[in-house]
């Protein structure tokens, strides 16, 4: 069943390179279009039958691939990876149908635009080391073509910047995989959370951090982020949308599946510095957000920004914190693809992304007024603004990491407030104010175009009334991934704020808590 | 030596638009566009001022001193239909008539606002009002401690007639105007002008007289005794009071009078349509999108389909119109300017070609804060 998400893409990519090359690309779109729908409806079916309460793999799928190296096809899904797979679906639909209809070679965009879900997909899907790692760097392929080809003005320089960063993103990977494998004398790269705990701790802190490198420039985390804005200034609006709202979170992903799941005690030993790192990276983030012109580099710091809390969340490692870990992945998904659909629609219609030379699209006759509002809505549930899903995901990822550490939980709370600072700024200059005459004949933003955006913007609201609704699927999940005896006692008395924080979300205030952490 | 050319007033931010005055031209430039444009907009113009004007003179008529109007919009048909077409907001703007009005006896000149402050006429209202209120204790006791109260609403009632009677004749003008066009007899800026001026002129004189039936016997507030006539006591004050000068009220904008953000002189404002930003952007100043929302139910279609061929269709249509009508108040000022020249502009005489040059340049001076130039570049 699992299967399907990822060779349906991939034969839909091979069925788009058996087409004729002439065929219009609107009709590409169509095809594309017609299997990432698939896709999605796929993936709901798997969402009827899914059930999380048992926190164990499901739909497990294991077949023998290449047994001398000991690599086994063996997909699973489980509480971690299922609200994952469901942004994945999500956001490769909102990709295409985004892409603008007229465009270049629209048979290898399209065939491109597949292969990177379906590497997404297995990344996420995979139960074997090196089945991570083979679609891990798979995906590095297309997104570095859509890149290069269909880019900006300094495409090649970007696309060139990422596939170095990605590259080595993935050897560190690997050779902390191998080396798992090689010092446990295992037989197979199967994914078993018991394999380095019989290591010592040295050991598998010489084994986690190449790993956490590795992925800690794939979230990316400063200061390996640097790749990040010149990938997505140059990017065009449906890649950046799937970069911002699902390849980061490969990186994010491999932090609690791998960081945490293979090397625990490593992972509690370096955890403060962990989260001061992901302060200072919440906080640089923020602090470049406002020195921006770009309307998309703010966007992208502000990725830097918001994955950190991830980090935070990732390296207190309760429950709560990993519930709230994953909570704001798909938060982040939701929100970073609406900030980059509507920056993308402003850049299609102005012909710039400069806060400086845009002004006054809030007008409501010769502007971009549903734009610009839900534009002001997406910079609000960034902001952490309540009802939306950012502040239910930034509520529990604080009310998770502060009881462990205080003071970094406390900084990166000062990012989300600065988070408000630069999306004001960037709003005020940009759509407020009158509308200059150079901006006055702006173009019809047709219903179409509006539409991915809408369907994000119902996302956000309605996560963020009913957070329950995604906190289910993971909590079971992420509560039997953390065994670690250090963090027992915050983990109970967190967990029980945990259930409470949701209800408030939900409409109902809980009293304040009275543990003394 | 005298001669007849008149030095050029190349210092003057808008020297383009006194040199083309004075060659017999109009504020706007003459092009098929403009043309097609003015006539459209002058045409939905004409409708609404028809229904401006009917209103404005039933409630002088009809709704004399009634203290709670409620209906006064209904023109006397109030239904069951009408009345939640109105709340459903399906109807015209009357109140941007009112608004015009106000800001016509809040600015007052003329020979209209003269005469609301003699003896005649506070007799004649002071009768008027006896009889309205006859039998009404209450409102005799309320009018003998503030005499001024009422007084002052005969006052809006006689602007309130003398508005209507002002945009009847306007009306009439628009509406015969895009026949002439709908012939074929218009072609050009310069002709519009000359309608709009030959209409002024053939009603100059058209004395503005208002009364009203109460106990079945007639009560004069305006009698024709008083001399107020068509162009002196009513286009001259609306076009200072509503193109012009306009108040610095009803928008989002604040203006703080204590810094000197509004002149103290009410003659130096400069919140007229002359001046209305057509993008809405809540600026103050009688919102100009009411009137606009009004027209656009009466667009003739070759201006509907002009305006559909612009970026954004008919999403920007009230701004497209605000353009329009912006340029058509220019072509409907040009005619004012050239209707109260102490000299006919082709006229070849020094002195007299001097004194337009005179009487032109305070105009200009006033314009320059206008949107004169947006009206003749956008395209």
């Amino acid at each position: 069943m699992l299967s399907v998400l990822i060779w349906g893409p991939f034969g839909g990519a091979l069925a788009l390179a058996l087409l004729p090359a002439d065929w219009s690309p609107a009709r590409f779109r169509q095809i594309a279009l017609a299997i990432a729908s698939l896709m999605l409806l796929w993936t709901l079916a798997i969402a009827w039958q899914f059930d999380p309460a048992p926190a164990t793999w499901q739909f497990s799928e294991s077949l023998a691939w290449l047994p001398p190296l000991g690599l086994r096809y063996s997909l699973g899904l489980d509480g971690l990876s299922f609200p994952l797979i469901c942004l994945n679906s999500l956001l490769t639909v909102i990709a295409i149908y985004s892409s603008a209809v007229e465009r270049s070679r629209p048979r290898f965009y399209y065939l491109l635009l597949l292969l990177l879900s379906g590497s997404v997909a297995g990344a996420f899907l995979a139960r074997d080391l090196l089945l991570f790692f083979l679609f891990y760097e798979l995906e590095i392929v297309p997104l570095y073509f859509l890149i290069a080809i269909w880019g900006g003005q300094r495409r090649g320089y970007a696309a060139m910047k990422f596939l170095l960063y990605t590259a080595i993103s993935g050897i560190l990977v690997l050779a902390s995989f191998l080396g798992v494998v090689w010092l446990t004398a295992a037989d197979s790269f199967a994914y078993d959370p018991q394999l380095a705990q019989t290591l010592p701790l040295t050991t598998q802190l010489l084994l986690l951090l190449p790993l956490l490198v590795g992925l800690l420039i794939k979230i990316p985390i400063f200061p390996f982020h640097t790749w990040l804005p010149d990938a997505h200034v140059e990017a065009s609006t449906p890649v950046s949308v799937l970069l911002a709202g699902v390849l980061l979170k490969l990186g994010t992903y491999g932090l609690l599946r791998f960081g945490i799941g293979l090397f625990l005690d490593a992972w509690v030993a370096i955890a403060p510095w962990l989260a001061t790192l992901a302060a200072i990276s919440a906080l640089y983030g923020a602090l470049s957000a406002i020195a921006q012109q770009d309307m998309k580099k703010v966007v992208a710091y502000s990725s830097i920004a918001h994955m950190a809390y991830i980090l935070l969340a990732a390296a207190a490692s309760t429950p709560l914190s990993l519930t709230a870990a994953v909570f704001q992945m798909v938060s982040h998904g939701l929100i970073s693809a609406l900030l980059f659909l509507l920056v993308g629609v402003v850049y299609a219609k102005t012909g710039s992304r400069d806060v400086t030379v845009l002004r006054g699209l809030l007008n409501p006759e010769r502007g971009l007024p549903l734009v610009g509002s839900l534009t002001i809505l997406a910079a609000m549930a960034s902001a952490g603004i309540p009802g939306m899903v950012g502040f239910i995901a930034e509520f529990m990822v604080f009310r998770g990491s502060f009881p462990l550490f205080k003071i970094q939980t406390l900084w990166c709370m000062v990012g989300t407030g600065l988070t408000a600072v630069y999306f004001l700024l960037m709003i005020n200059r940009v759509f407020f104010g009158r509308l200059p005459e150079t901006l006055a004949n702006l173009p019809r933003v047709q219903w179409q175009e509006r539409l991915p955006a809408v369907v994000l913007t119902l996302l956000i609201v309605i996560f963020g009334v009913q957070p329950g609704w995604m906190v289910r699927w993971s909590e079971p999940q992420m509560t039997v991934l953390v065994v670690s005896p250090d963090l027992q006692a915050s983990t109970q008395a967190v967990s029980s704020w945990k259930s409470q924080a949701v209800r408030f979300a939900a409409g109902s205030a809980p009293p304040l808590p009275v543990e003394d952490f | 030596m005298v001669t007849a050319q008149l030095k050029p007033t190349k210092r003057h931010p808008l020297s383009a638009y006194i040199e083309r005055l004075e060659a017999g031209g109009a504020l706007l430039a003459d092009s098929p566009q403009n043309v097609l444009e003015v006539v459209g907009i002058l045409k939905s113009y004409g409708v609404v001022l028809d229904a401006y004007s009917r209103n404005l003179v039933y409630i002088a008529d009809h709704q004399f001193l009634v203290l709670l109007p409620f209906f006064k919009y209904f023109n006397g048909q109030v239904s069951l239909p009408r009345l939640l077409a109105h709340w459903s907001h399906d109807r015209l703007n009357f109140e941007y008539a009112e608004y015009c009005l106000k800001a016509m006896f809040w600015h007052g000149g003329g020979r209209l606002d003269a005469y609301l402050d003699t003896a005649e006429f506070r007799q004649l209202a002071i009768a008027a009002i006896r009889a309205r209120w006859q039998g009404n204790w209450l409102i005799q006791i309320v009018d003998r401690l503030f005499p001024d109260f009422l007084l002052e609403q005969v006052r809006v009632m006689a602007y309130y007639s003398g508005l209507g009677q002002f945009w009847r004749v306007m009306s009439d003008m628009f509406l015969a105007l895009s026949d002439r066009y709908d012939r074929g007899e218009i072609h050009s800026i310069p002709q519009v002008v000359q309608h709009i001026l030959d209409g002024l002129v053939a009603a100059a004189t058209q004395p503005i007289t208002y009364g009203v039936q109460l106990q079945g016997q007639n009560y004069p507030i305006l009698p024709a005794t008083a001399g107020l006539t068509f162009l002196a006591d009513t286009a001259v004050p609306y076009v200072e009071a509503v193109f012009l000068r306009g108040t610095p009220f009803l928008g989002t904008v604040s203006y703080n009078a204590q810094a000197y953000q509004i002149p103290n002189e009410p003659a130096l404002f400069t919140y007229g349509a002359l001046y209305a930003d057509p993008l809405p952007i809540g600026g103050s100043g009688i919102p100009p999108t009411l009137l606009m929302q009004d027209m656009r139910h009466f667009l003739p279609t070759y201006l509907h389909d002009f305006y559909r061929q612009s970026p954004r269709q008919a999403d920007d249509l009230r701004v497209q119109i605000c353009q329009s009508f912006q340029k058509s108040m220019f072509c409907v000022t040009t005619a004012a300017i050239q209707g109260l020249a102490p000299h006919p502009f082709t006229t070849t005489d020094p002195e007299a070609r001097a004194a337009n040059r005179a009487y032109l340049l305070p105009w200009l001076n006033r314009l320059q804060a206008s949107q004169i130039e947006r009206a003749n570049t956008v395209p």
